[in-house]
């Protein structure tokens, strides 16, 4: 196996990984699920984990 | 840090204030209802840092829907250091409506007459030195689209808010002030935070206040008793209201002097007369729409080049070579419409770039393996959705001129005659068509419906309204259609898959509300905003924060998603690369669900390879890029192993797909499926959040079964259209008598079982 390719193996091994974990922690934080960016967003809110909309609803 | 937030009515200018404030490129539209929460952002040229909240814009502080019920909690709830209130100068009487209310509240408030720019424009002047010493709250004019002004009030908001504030109200002189006076000071007694505003809504008979004060309550149902206006009789919320624009109109409205302008027209009532004309508004409106579609996917612009037959690059004899394949990008026997020309251009850049890196890989010599994987798998899926960015951008540029001009309310206002006859509201248009660039945005706009069974049915028709993802399978699959149909040019068939989605919405409308959401049609109010030119600059916010995020979802998501299919197609369950692509674990995966898809016409009739559109379907629901993707990187995979079964003149994703053996009307019947099916994660986690608890699983259950039942009734209706026989006349009359026998019967059981009212 050349060099190239076992670049190619664990560029592309990362790239899949990354993106599952950088998917499940943002998951856990309570982050956005659709990859837009919140800060621009009119309904950002509804994509927030449950305590902060339970303090919404409690309102 | 202090806390301003920024409240006024719909339209008024809240978020446009909020993005000059904070520098955030919030999105802005010429239409009530943009905004349906709160965000945050900071203004940093005060004393101290400052958190500015953009809250939606809402008409009085008596919620109806659920984005007024966060604005109104904010206030009350929240205690911000001040409210700014943004009043629209151009409509100040309604305006300070509003404003009347928040006055009542224990809070340090500036008013900021915005649209300022807009009043001297027509003439109009307003004594704002008076106003403010009526109001006793401090007036600051500004223009928020000119950024003239904001200084001056953030500094004025900076001062109040160190100053504490009592409510007081404008309700003095009203008859029911006694009463009023009597609750407020009841609720003093209890300690309750901001009475007189309590005092007032509780006199009002507010739902909510009702609830919070049952004790309280009762006193004000005691009076109620012996009080009976002549006008109102007991609705005293009409009384309140009618006492406080008689006070404003009284005391506010002279303080505008209007220029005299007789009885001349505006340029926006001229524009009215046409575009939202009774007879006209509608064919106008469609025009519009076939024209936007037309701009974007047309490949014979104007259709000039079938009407003056012009000659192909090929017929003029023209050597290829790179500057052949750009011109080709432009013109090939007809000019192509922007949209297709974008498409061209991108897809020379990306087979260029893609060529290179194949290159490079092999230079350095690399293994087949990783060949295959880069250049099928990566690229060439990426290859598939990212050469239809332009596109994408150019229908949302079209579709965001139309929110910018003000067109799309008067858009909601002419179909509401329409979708008022189907159940809905023209309201919920607004969603609907917001659906068109994205699903999620637009079921979080679905809250500004105040009925909720409104909401359901219009949250589980968005999806119906093709989103940008869904062009490029619209595009790709359409243009396959053409090819079998010899029709030459897809565009027509992907404008026909836009109406047949909305067609399938408009029938799911009625159905529902023929069964599960049976309820009258709300009232539709909107105001009609101003037409005015889109800004050149929140244009490109717009489509720079789309792109952005189209962009990102393809390195992330897709990217992961490409090398995962390749790998699966590629290695069979023995953990051992396999030469035969339909022996892989992907090509199993898929001819085990393929056989459920045989009604829809992409079953089991097709040859070996037939599983392509089962697993193409699948990945859809993680993205529905994803489905250009997968045909992407399998049709790659295929071409490689077998070069020879090229089509001339057709893509290697053509190829893959007219090598299936599939039908057209299959292939009709897998865009509609894609079309209607279950959205994207994302879509499908919105929709859970703007559900009612518990309810989901309903609309899960309707997205899968009216996908199902769409597709099969297309694929088995236009297959047996293409050949007419008796067979094909008989079972048309079967669907017919079935269809008519169950209406009847649905009308009959609502006859007999009528709901009581608006939910």
């Amino acid at each position: 196996m050349q060099l190239i390719d076992i670049i190619i193996a664990v560029a592309c091994s990362l790239i899949v990984l990354s993106v599952v974990v950088i998917a499940i922690i943002n998951k856990m934080k309570g982050k956005t699920s659709c990859g837009c960016d919140c800060a621009n967003c009119s309904g950002c809110k509804s994509c927030k984990n449950k305590t902060s909309k339970q303090n919404t609803a409690n309102k | 840090m202090k806390r301003f937030a920024l409240a006024g009515n719909p339209n008024c200018g809240k978020t446009t204030l909020f993005n000059c404030l904070t520098g955030s490129t919030a999105h802005v539209g010429n239409w009530p209802g943009v905004t349906v929460d709160k965000r945050e952002g900071t203004y940093k040229k005060c004393a101290e840092p400052i958190s500015i909240i953009d809250l939606p814009g809402i008409y009085s502080l008596s919620p109806y829907t659920p984005e007024e019920v966060i604005s109104r909690n904010y206030i009350l709830d929240e205690k911000p250091d001040c409210v700014i209130n943004i009043v629209d100068a151009t409509n100040l009487e309604r305006n300070l409506y509003l404003t009347t209310q928040i006055m009542e509240m224990d809070v340090p408030m500036v008013i900021a007459l915005n649209m300022m720019d807009m009043v001297e424009k027509q003439g109009d002047k307003i004594d704002e030195k008076e106003l403010e010493r009526r109001l006793g709250i401090p007036v600051v004019k500004i223009s928020a689209l000119k950024g003239t002004g904001l200084t001056e009030l953030m500094e004025k908001a900076f001062e109040t808010s160190s100053k504490e504030r009592k409510g007081k109200t404008v309700l003095e002189g009203c008859e029911i002030y006694h009463l009023i006076s009597d609750v407020r000071i009841a609720l003093d007694g209890q300690n309750v935070a901001n009475p007189l505003f309590h005092a007032i809504k509780l006199v009002e008979n507010d739902e909510i206040e009702v609830q919070m004060h049952s004790t309280t309550i009762k006193m004000v149902d005691e009076f109620k008793q012996s009080f009976n206006n002549e006008l109102f009789g007991t609705d005293f919320e009409a009384l309140v209201a009618d006492a406080r624009y008689k006070y404003i109109s009284k005391n506010y409205s002279p303080l505008m002097t209007k220029k005299e302008k007789g009885v001349k027209l505006s340029k926006s009532d001229k524009a009215d007369k046409v575009l939202t004309n009774k007879w006209a508004g509608i064919p106008i409106f469609i025009v519009i729409l076939f024209a936007i579609f037309h701009l974007t996917f047309s490949e014979d612009l104007f259709y000039l080049g079938s009407i003056f037959s012009l000659p192909t690059l090929e017929d003029l004899g023209v050597a290829e070579n790179f500057g052949t394949a750009l011109l080709a990008c432009f013109y090939d026997g007809a000019i192509f419409s922007p949209g297709v020309i974008l498409f061209n251009l991108m897809d020379l850049i990306t087979s260029t770039v893609f060529g290179w890196i194949t290159a490079g890989l092999e230079s350095l010599g690399a293994a087949e393996w990783a060949l295959s994987l880069i250049g099928d798998g990566i690229l060439g899926g990426l290859g598939g959705v990212l050469s239809f960015v332009p596109q994408i951008i150019v229908l949302l540029l079209f579709l965001s001129i139309l929110e910018d001009t003000g067109y799309m309310a008067r858009v909601a206002f002419i179909l509401d005659r329409i979708f008022r006859r189907f159940g809905v509201s023209g309201r919920a248009f607004i969603p609907m068509i917001m659906g068109f660039g994205c699903s999620i945005p637009a079921m979080v706009n679905t809250r500004t419906l105040a009925d909720e069974r409104e909401r359901t049915l219009t949250l589980r028709t968005i999806p119906f309204f093709s989103c940008g993802a869904k062009l490029p399978i619209l595009t790709a699959v359409a243009g396959a259609v053409a090819h079998i149909l010899g029709a030459g040019d897809g565009s027509i068939i992907s404008f026909l898959m836009y109406v047949v989605g909305m067609a399938v919405a408009i029938v799911s409308i009625i159905l529902m509300r023929s069964t599960t959401q049976r309820g009258e049609v709300s009232p539709f109010i909107m105001e009609l905003p101003a037409y005015h030119a889109p800004s050149f600059k929140g244009l490109m916010i717009h489509l720079w924060d789309k792109t952005k995020h189209y962009v990102k979802k393809v390195f992330t998501i897709i990217l992961a998603s490409t090398i995962l299919v390749w790998f699966l197609s590629n290695f069979n369950w023995s953990w051992a690369m396999t030469g035969d692509i339909n022996d892989s674990i992907l090509a199993s995966l898929g001819q085990f669900v393929q056989p459920l898809f045989t009604p829809l016409g992409f079953g089991s009739q097709l040859n070996a390879q037939g599983w392509v559109f089962v697993v193409a379907a699948v990945t859809g629901l993680i993205a529905k890029e994803e489905v250009i993707a997968t045909f992407g990187t399998l049709a790659a995979i295929f071409a490689t192993a077998a070069p020879e079964i090229a089509v001339e003149g057709a893509t290697d994703v053509m190829t893959m797909v007219l090598g299936t053996g599939i039908t057209w009307p299959a292939l009709i019947a897998f865009i509609i499926f894609n079309m209607t099916t279950i959205p994207c994660f994302a879509a499908v986690a919105a929709a859970k959040g703007e559900t009612p608890k518990g309810k989901f699983k309903w609309t899960l259950l309707f997205w899968v079964a009216t996908s199902y039942i769409v597709s099969a009734i297309s694929y088995t209706a236009i297959t047996m259209f293409a050949s007419w026989s008796l067979w094909s006349i008989l079972a048309t009359l079967g669907i017919i008598i079935v269809s008519v026998v169950a209406v009847l019967l649905i009308r009959n059981y609502n006859k007999k079982h009528p709901v009581k009212g608006v939910k």
